[in-house]
């Protein structure tokens, strides 16, 4: 009121969330799964910092990307990485895949009435060695599927993912059908060309691109190996092999 | 005061001069006079046998319960005072359905036989604000069957929380003669059939009483039916193969 | 004792009804002061403004003016808001001053155990944002957080660390990073003179960098001093200057049209 007063007593509550930004995606192969993530971290309109990573390694076949309120990611990925230590102390065994993503599920949900304000896209190998991505929502929803996007961007990345991966509005030439499952060098093109894109479209995504690339034992790389830039993190040759792909965004 | 020897066993958490804790090995002691109960694990399989001593010709036979599911993939059979292991086993559940409800998966045979042990210890004067323990050690064993990614395994748990994993191993009253007998006639190829067969005639050759369908009881962890007590008419037409 | 036991277990009021001249049941309930609980600070009293840091060839630097607010008052005007912690790390605060304060006492304690354990370990700049960025989270996760947005930096082991944590537990680390106005008016000027030159910007530099900075601060951000502090941490150790007074020029004002106290 302009004469000091309050109509109605006055009360300021603390909000303990904001939106960070930026976007992560994951596509699943037959034999691969490909998890990638941008880079920038922002609060409104200011860019905190170009490099705060979104993508994180569990284990040797599991890859985890977080978005949404920055604080609660690192948390959250702090936490199933303790869980993940001691499930390997009692059971004598890295968490397979799907027990990870269940377990992402319990703690999310544990946290049903002050949620974790974060999206959760887990990728990696199967026991059964075929790649897979499971997304979450910030309560502990999940499912597999075989591509997901979140984050600002989702609504540009998505609608371009369901069209290049799952071949929605698209016919396939007469007699022909179209594959269920993409090579990797398709795929990186596809992450590639998806963060590029939102990069130019969504104010909060660019500077710096992660990809991460998990593929099954035994499996080919598929040339990934030999490219250049990329950082091999497998923690043996002849497991399950990990790679890191960093690429600039723009900054603009 | 000196504590003579013999007051070394009046507290159960007190050890002896020489290193012992003698109430945990009473306990164990205990074990050998509960009816005799074998496991014999086979690459098809896991089987579970024990005798039902039927002191009676009023008792119902049937209700004595001596082999228990703990999860779909894991069984276990009991020797000892048989009512400490509803603790344990209750646990060992509660613990699998934890398992699978966090994980969803299967917990493993040896993580389960691990988390019944870690109860084992839990007996003594109980502090403030800690949880109630129990008085004394539990008077039981167990052998714990199931199936996991390592495939079939038998583990055995004893009053002082040690679990050793076996091929075939005996407990209670007829244990000693019965574990010599399996490791004559155990081998590696052994089929499911043979198994229960093996575990009939072990049983049979400890028991006081004439073997039948009554006094005996089978139960078995399979990969394709997970854990199954045999019913009559089977057990029958196994005792009748023996 | 009350002989009404309608009154047993309430807060006294000695300011309603105090002979007790209604009867029983129409005696209106005293309010209870903290019925709704205990209140958390949900608001910034005594307040700084902007921080600034940037890493430099041999460190890195901060700078905090020497300015407390209540409001828009200039209560405080030798505020130091730049902290020592241990021998390596500075910690910068903008936010509730008595915040800060509490922060400062904690740390303070918590360099002090760790000093008496003599085992040769102390906390480097790393570990001083970690450990800070779980108290805020923490008191965010409390509904009752510290009011601040706060700068780390040092210099250990040969490397430097700059990082921010604020009120929500939200962390990064940048080569430059500025809190408050710092993060609109510092900003652009320290990205284009550090952003990828951290290991050729002299120290000389990087101490004008800031002095400019502080300056444009001064001159557009209101609730800022001409008065402010600089630390220096490098491989010798945390140095925090005497106060630096910012010059300035308004002349300039005078020709200035369209805004201000002119008349015509």
């Amino acid at each position: 009121m302009p004469d000091g007063s309050f109509a109605h007593s006055q009360q300021r509550s603390f909000n303990p969330y904001t939106d960070n930004g930026g976007t992560i995606l994951a596509i699943a192969g037959a034999d691969f799964t490909v998890i990638a993530g941008d880079t920038r971290q922002s609060e409104g309109y200011s860019i905190q910092t170009r490099y705060a990573p979104k993508v994180f390694r569990l284990t040797d076949r599991a890859v985890l990307a977080v978005n949404g309120f920055a604080a609660d990611g690192n948390m959250f990925v702090k936490k199933v990485k303790q869980r993940l230590e001691w499930y390997r102390h009692a059971h004598a065994k890295d968490m397979p895949l799907r027990a990870i993503a269940r377990l992402i599920q319990t703690m999310l949900y544990a946290q049903r009435f002050f949620p974790y304000y974060v999206y959760n896209i887990l990728g990696g190998i199967e026991e059964d060695g075929t790649g897979a991505v499971y997304s979450f929502d910030p309560v502990g929803s999940y499912e597999r599927e075989a591509c997901r996007a979140a984050g600002a961007a989702q609504s540009l990345v998505q609608p371009f993912l369901d069209n290049q991966i799952y071949f929605k509005n698209q016919t396939a030439a007469p007699g022909q059908s179209h594959p269920t499952h993409l090579p990797l060098p398709d795929v990186l093109a596809i992450v590639i060309d998806s963060f590029t894109s939102a990069t130019e479209r969504h104010i909060e995504v660019g500077d710096g691109l992660e990809i991460y690339v998990v593929v099954a034992k035994g499996r080919s790389p598929q040339g990934l190996d030999t490219m250049r830039g990329v950082q091999e993190m497998s923690a043996r040759p002849d497991g399950d092999r990990m790679f890191v792909i960093r690429r600039d965004l723009k900054k603009d | 005061m000196f504590l003579t020897r013999s007051e070394y066993d009046r507290g159960v958490n007190t050890f002896s001069p020489e290193g012992r804790l003698f109430q945990v090995e009473y306990a164990i002691e205990a074990i050998k006079l509960g009816s005799t109960t074998i496991g014999v694990r086979t690459p098809e399989g896991v089987v579970l046998g024990v005798e039902k001593r039927v002191q009676s010709p009023l008792l119902e036979a049937s209700s004595i319960e001596k082999i228990m599911e703990i999860d779909r993939h894991l069984g276990c059979a009991m020797s000892g005072l048989t009512a400490d292991a509803r603790t344990m086993i209750d646990h060992a559940r509660v613990t699998a359905q934890n398992h699978a409800f966090t994980y969803d998966e299967r917990i493993k045979v040896e993580s389960v036989t691990q988390a019944v042990c870690d109860l084992a210890l839990r007996f003594g004067e109980s502090v403030h604000d800690e949880d109630a323990l129990m008085s004394r050690p539990f008077g039981v064993a167990l052998l714990i069957a199931g199936i996991d990614e390592n495939g079939p395994q038998l583990f055995h748990t004893d009053p002082s929380g040690t679990f050793v994993r076996y091929d075939a191993k005996a407990i209670g009253s007829g244990s000693e003669a019965a574990q010599s007998e399996l490791q004559d006639k155990w081998h590696k190829q052994m089929s499911l059939q043979e198994a229960q067969i093996l575990t009939l005639r072990v049983l049979k050759q400890v028991m006081e009483e004439k073997l039948d369908h009554h006094n005996v009881q089978l139960a078995q962890v399979t990969p394709d039916k997970g854990f199954e007590i045999i019913n009559e008419v089977r057990l029958k037409e196994i005792i009748d193969l023996m | 004792m009350d002989h009404f036991p309608t009154n047993w277990g309430r807060p006294r009021n000695d300011a309603f009804d105090p002979y007790a001249t209604y009867p029983l049941h129409q005696r209106a309930t005293a309010k209870d002061t903290f019925a709704e609980g205990v209140q958390h600070t949900q608001q910034p009293i005594v307040t700084g403004t902007s921080v600034i840091g940037i890493m430099f060839k041999d460190g890195v630097m901060l700078a905090a003016d020497n300015l407390a607010s209540y409001g828009s008052l200039a209560r405080f005007k030798d505020i130091q808001r730049l902290h020592p912690v241990g021998s390596s790390t500075v910690l910068g605060a903008s936010g509730d001053m008595s915040d800060f304060q509490a922060l400062q006492a904690i740390l303070d304690d918590l360099t002090t155990d760790e000093f008496t354990y003599q085992d040769g370990h102390d906390l480097g700049p790393a570990e001083v944002h970690e450990y800070l960025s779980r108290v805020m989270y923490a008191r965010r996760s409390k509904m009752d957080p510290l009011w601040n947005s706060l700068l780390v930096g040092g210099f250990r082991d040969g490397k430097r660390f700059l990082g921010y944590v604020d009120l929500l537990g939200t962390t990064y680390s940048a080569p430059s990073i500025a809190t408050g106005y710092g993060a609109y008016i510092a900003i652009p000027l320290l990205r284009a003179a550090v952003d990828g030159k951290e290991d050729t910007l002299t120290e000389d530099a990087a101490r004008a960098l800031l002095h400019e900075c502080m300056r444009v601060l001064f001159y557009r951000d209101a609730r800022s001093l001409d008065k402010y502090q600089l630390a220096t941490v490098t491989a010798d150790g945390v140095r925090i200057s005497d106060q630096i007074p910012i010059e300035t020029e308004w002349r300039f004002a005078e020709g200035i049209r369209g805004y201000g106290a002119q008349t015509q």
